[in-house]
């Protein structure tokens, strides 16, 4: 399950190295990033379901460089990244906007909501 | 990038702080999820706030009572979250290949897909999973 390999100097964030298993990959070309842990992260805690769209490109992302597309699986990288951006951001917008919203209409009184 | 981390640590302990001090339930200053608002319907996420904070206070059951999915998932993000710790301070890449084979991102599309359909029926085995 784990693979772990001494990497020369893999630059931090990128995408992970190694994965031959899936087949007829020329040399050179590592998967490129496919966002699933962060769709599935987006999924679980932004709520809106832009996360699913993510997980479907990451889907995307592992088949068709399985099957050697290589421009494929890029662009449903990009496609991924961009879908688990979307869903990042407009859940911290959905949780600023109801901060500010709740500090507008002032904190007295109104801390203790009915149950809900 | 490490300012990054730095800041990012800093938002997720006092997130931490705030939902182990504060019950969502409780406390109307956490923000609804606008699917759950506007349609009165559960997805995939709702229930996270009131999980965490029972995860917060090591209640489980009573996490996988609003969010199954979530308490599910967490042994699998805690294995990830381990690789990029360690591949932060080794620098040597330590990578989980099943998030790469072409099968892993199908079964939690569906897993996440049949979760979704089954908190939103109103029958007796599926309503426990309503958040």
């Amino acid at each position: 399950m784990e693979d772990q390999k001494p990497q020369e100097q893999a630059p931090f964030g990128q995408p992970p190295f190694g994965q031959q298993p899936f087949g007829q990959q020329p040399f050179g070309n590592p998967i490129p990033k496919n966002w699933l842990v962060e769709s599935i992260l987006v999924t679980l805690f932004c709520c809106l379901p832009f996360g699913i769209a993510g997980i479907v490109n990451a889907a995307n992302v592992n088949s068709k460089y399985a099957v050697g597309d290589y421009a494929g699986a890029q662009a449903a990288s990009a496609a991924a990244g961009k879908w688990t951006k979307i869903g990042f951001f407009v859940g911290i917008g959905v949780y600023v906007l109801y901060i500010l919203f709740f500090v507008v209409l002032g904190f007295g009184g109104a801390m203790m909501s009915n149950y809900r | 990038m490490k300012l990054l981390y730095i800041s990012g640590s800093i938002v997720l302990l006092s997130l931490v702080i705030i939902y182990y001090k504060f019950n969502p339930e409780m406390y109307n200053f956490f923000p609804e999820c606008p699917f759950h608002k506007y349609l009165h319907l559960d997805c995939p996420g709702c229930g996270s706030q009131r999980a965490i904070h029972a995860l917060l206070h090591l209640n489980l059951q009573k996490a996988a009572g609003y969010n199954l999915l979530l308490v599910l998932s967490l042994p699998i993000l805690a294995l990830q979250l381990f690789c990029k710790i360690y591949t932060y301070f080794t620098k040597r890449n330590l990578v989980l290949r099943f998030w790469y084979n072409p099968n892993t991102p199908k079964i939690i599309f569906v897993i996440v897909m049949i979760f979704w359909i089954a908190r939103n029926l109103p029958y007796i085995p599926f309503k426990y999973l309503a958040a």
